[in-house]
């Protein structure tokens, strides 16, 4: 089972702390003053409506509608998720339109090469650009271990048992208590 | 990478955290497992700290004394030698020309902890001779202290911030914990996990209002209406418990009679309130067998705060929910170290420990131990009073230490005239502030994270923070500065450390003295009163229902519900009501200098308004809005949202175009002097040209930054090599 983040309505107060911890976790160790309005890009944001606050991000779906759209095999299955092969990408937007759940998005980001000690600009990359599970963090998901109420949880398979398992037990003591 | 043991500088929940420091620079902050905060921490604990670094996002930190010799005359760095001496003979002057009473003193709730509170206060009274010192309690919780003072005899919150998760009913009035306090918003998820039920009061349709069993969104400004009527059901449905209310209470018999007429019938006519949804409240308040109400600023920065104060206290007198633990009356502290100034006596009717300076007694202790014949008796004035006693020649002189006045007080065009007025002003922070900007003198002090102390959290817990990197430029201590100052004042004051400090005070605050140092090492915290070396402290007041009263019983006390003060008209037909956002702080010299949080918000922040009203004058989500009262017109952002109540709008305070507090209105309460934040009449217009509003606040913001690092930059390049 693929891995992913969610995020519980009834404990998320809006506050935002994930989403700077996640363009933290992305900003190859500028630390926060590399953080400015134009360029904060965070791959998990808090939605506020009437009725509910929440985070939402990538759900690392199992049969996902991005990699099925993308033309250039770009979006793959690795590490239990759903990763971006960032050299394939070519900025189509097909995977921001098929993602039914609003988290994909595509960048641009000043494109570089060096050769023979010099730097030569490329003019821009396009990067499709969602949550990664902060693959390659050491302390894992960078916003599950900020948020201030635990409202932000890891679900791999395990974890996800568990939850099924005591949701099963809550239907049957539902069941028990109408027949009761 | 060092690691240095901090408690985080922005709220009175007193989290305890980790400065990361590298090559001397502070570059990160991790959570420790304080006993308020349990390894948690906010937005702002987290990515909170670069303002130490002097980014100049919005203002530059100051590096040296300043002096302007004249007001038009551009700022100069001076020598400390130049700047002691030459305040030290002007308010020498003006004490001997207009006597102690025309000088005015701040202490700060803010990053430079209790030592120099102590230190500010102890300045002002002996050395200066007046009680006139005050603090920003004055702005935000001062009714609760006031008004609890009256009821129970203390002023704080009289249970522990850990004990919230473990009682069975909170109701919250007027209080948005989601952004003020959200470590303490996770106790209060983790007590509805528990199995707590949650009352909210609170006209917007705050997170806890989302997550909350009963909703009560009542109108603004009916706040005494609602208490009275939720008496009134205690009393006539007999809920109320009959045994503590006859062994633990007085004024019973006026109390009924005066809420006897707020049937929910009657309240529903001022609150808006179904009268059902009010008895429900109460019935589970009642049936609790544990309840703890916490506020916030949106019972007290009202013209009637100390009364609704008074009258939540009563709540919990008739249920017998105080003296134990898990219950209680929650005046939530918003500044981190709020509570401490209080604690320290920077207040003008009260010496540190809250020993009152109309009692002799106290008074001669006092003058023994600083070595002086007497110390003045009157009470002094309030923050408030400030531009008032200004203008009509009062007041001369005012010492300003870590506020920003010119920012934080309401109707600002009233107190900008009020510092002109003055002969001389003295502005001590870490910042350039739009305060400083009307200063004769301006002292550089260290900044939190640069030095040592204690604070006091909102649940009156005292924990030591320590120091993380060495202060760059110029600059002292406020500590330090104030005893140069005093001594250069004829009075010689000297201490080589903030203990030092610290020992003295314990020595004449009995509440505090057994807080020891060596008590508050690493993450100990120890909540007053503590008065014995081995006490541990308290968690909760009124052990055995004892209250600090003449007889040691609370007192019930209600009161006739007044209307708000400034009247809705047809040229100014909506509310305004100032609030808070989870990611910027006080006046925002602190977070507005954070890459992160200035990342998230920035000028000219919201004017919150309900879809309807921004329909009816043709207002789109985003775009900008005059919004004007009878005492300023300011631009802002429009968000439209249905959590915001038809008829009001919410701004926050700390925006300088789009500065709220040129609409507020100097109506106070006639005890605490605090404010009605919380109600002006306001206009909202639609901009035709956004093209022109957006770059008219781009220019305008520019404008205002340039000004105040103009000022910095001039003054330090013309600086002596002293410098
Ligand atoms: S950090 Fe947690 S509480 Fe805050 S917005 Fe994110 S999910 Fe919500
Ligand atoms: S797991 Fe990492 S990449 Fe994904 S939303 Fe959280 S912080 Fe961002
Ligand atoms: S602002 Fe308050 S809640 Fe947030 S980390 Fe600081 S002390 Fe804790």
């Amino acid at each position: 089972m693929n891995r992913f983040v969610t995020a519980n309505p009834s404990k998320c107060i809006g506050c935002r702390t994930c989403e700077v911890a996640c363009a933290l976790a992305h900003s190859d160790g500028a630390g926060v003053e590399g953080l400015a309005p134009d360029t904060f890009k965070p791959r998990i944001r808090m939605v506020r409506t009437a009725d509910v606050s929440t985070a939402v991000m990538c759900h690392h779906c199992e049969d996902a509608p991005c990699v099925n759209a993308c033309p250039n095999n770009a979006i793959v299955y690795r590490q239990n998720s759903v990763q971006v092969e960032q050299e394939r990408c070519l900025g189509c937007k097909n995977c921001v339109l098929a993602c039914p759940f609003g988290v994909m998005d595509v960048v641009t980001v000043p494109a570089v090469r060096s050769f023979a000690g010099m730097t030569l600009s490329l003019g821009v990359k396009a990067q499709a650009h969602k949550c990664d599970l902060c693959v390659g963090r050491d302390a894992g998901p960078a916003c599950v271990s900020v948020c201030p109420t635990s409202a932000l949880t890891l679900m791999d398979r395990e974890a996800m048992d568990e939850t099924l398992r005591r949701r099963r037990e809550r239907a049957a003591q539902e069941a028990a208590e109408v027949a009761a | 990478m060092e690691k240095h043991m901090a408690v985080c500088p922005y709220c009175g929940t007193g989290c305890k955290l980790n400065l990361l420091v590298e090559g001397g620079k502070v570059v990160g902050a991790e959570p420790l497992n304080g006993v308020t905060n349990e390894g948690e921490l906010c937005l702002k604990g987290y990515f909170g700290y670069d303002f130490i670094n002097d980014t100049k996002i919005l203002t530059p930190r100051l590096r040296n004394p300043m002096l302007r010799r004249s007001r038009d005359a551009a700022f100069e760095a001076v020598s400390w030698e130049e700047a002691i001496q030459y305040a030290a003979t002007k308010l020498s002057a003006i004490k001997a020309k207009y006597g102690p009473d025309s000088i005015m003193t701040t202490g700060s709730s803010r990053g430079t902890g209790n030592e120099t509170n102590y230190v500010m206060q102890k300045f002002t009274r002996a050395v200066l001779g007046t009680n006139n010192v005050d603090n920003c309690a004055r702005v935000c919780h001062g009714p609760s202290v006031a008004g609890l003072q009256v009821t129970l005899g203390n002023g704080a919150m009289s249970n522990s911030i850990p004990e919230i998760e473990h009682t069975k009913c909170v109701l919250v009035f007027g209080y948005n914990v989601a952004d003020s306090h959200p470590v303490i918003a996770k106790r209060i998820i983790k007590a509805k996990e528990r199995g707590a039920k949650i009352i909210v009061c609170d006209p917007r349709k705050i997170e806890t209002a989302r997550l909350a069993d009963l909703w009560l969104p009542l109108n603004n400004g009916s706040n005494m209406a609602l208490v009275n009527a939720f008496a009134n059901v205690l009393i006539n449905e007999g809920l109320y418990n009959k045994e503590y209310v006859a062994n633990h209470t007085e004024g019973f018999d006026e109390y009924k009679a005066i809420v006897d007429k707020y049937t929910p019938e009657y309240a529903e006519a001022i609150t808006g309130l179904p009268a059902e949804d009010i008895r429900e409240a109460m019935r589970i308040y009642a049936a609790a067998p544990s309840a703890t109400i916490l506020w916030g600023m949106g019972v007290t920065q009202w013209g009637q705060g100390v009364d609704v104060v008074k009258g939540l206290s009563g709540l919990a007198l008739l249920t017998g929910n105080l003296g134990r633990p898990n219950v209680g009356v929650g005046p939530v502290r918003g500044q981190n170290n709020v509570q401490g100034s209080c604690d320290m006596g920077v207040l003008p009717t009260e010496f540190p420990g809250y020993q009152k300076v109309t009692d002799p007694e106290v008074r001669a202790k006092f003058a023994k131990a600083w070595g002086v014949e007497s110390l003045p008796d009157q009470i002094g004035c309030r923050l408030t009073d400030v531009p008032h006693l200004a203008e009509t020649g009062k007041l001369k002189a005012m010492y300003v230490m870590g506020e920003d006045p010119a920012q934080t007080e309401p109707d600002l065009a009233l107190v900008r005239k009020g510092f002109e007025a003055m002969e001389f002003v003295i502005v001590q922070d870490i910042f350039m502030t739009k305060t400083a900007m009307f200063a004769d003198l301006i002292l550089p002090a260290t900044s939190w994270g640069e030095h040592e102390g204690v604070f006091s959290a909102a649940d009156r817990s005292f924990q030591r923070f320590t120091k993380a990197v060495d202060a760059k430029g110029d600059v002292k201590h406020d500590w330090e500065i104030i005893s140069l100052l005093a001594t250069a004042m004829g009075y010689p004051m000297h201490y080589n450390n903030t203990k030092e400090i610290w020992d003295e005070l314990r020595e004449l605050c009995p509440i505090f003295y057994g807080v020891t140092y060596e008590k508050m090492e690493g993450l100990g915290a120890v909540p007053w009163p503590c008065r014995d070396l081995d006490s541990a402290g308290s968690k909760y007041l009124y052990e055995g229902n004892v209250f600090q009263r003449p007889g040691g019983k609370g007192l019930l006390f209600a009161t006739e519900w007044r209307p708000p003060r400034d009247q809705l008209t047809e040229e100014f037909p909506l509310i305004l009501c100032t609030v808070r956002e989870v990611g910027h702080y006080s006046c925002r010299s602190m977070t507005g200098n954070c890459a992160a949080l200035q990342t998230l918000a920035d000028e000219p922040g919201y004017v919150t308004m309900n879809p309807k009203d921004a329909k009816a004058l043709g207002i789109r989500d985003q775009e900008l809005v005059w919004v004007s009262s009878r005492r300023g017109k300011v631009i802002s952002r429009a968000s439209v949202t249905d959590r915001t109540n038809k008829g009001a709008v919410y701004m926050t305070y700390q925006w300088w175009i789009g500065a709220c507090n040129e609409l507020t209105i100097h109506a106070v309460d006639p005890i605490a002097k605090t404010p009605e934040y919380k109600y002006a009449a306001v206009r909202v217009e639609a901009i035709a040209d956004q093209v022109w509003a957006e770059n008219h606040v781009q220019q305008e913001y520019a404008k205002l930054k340039g000004g105040l690092s103009n000022a910095v930059s001039r003054a330090v390049k013309k600086a002596p090599a002293y410098a």
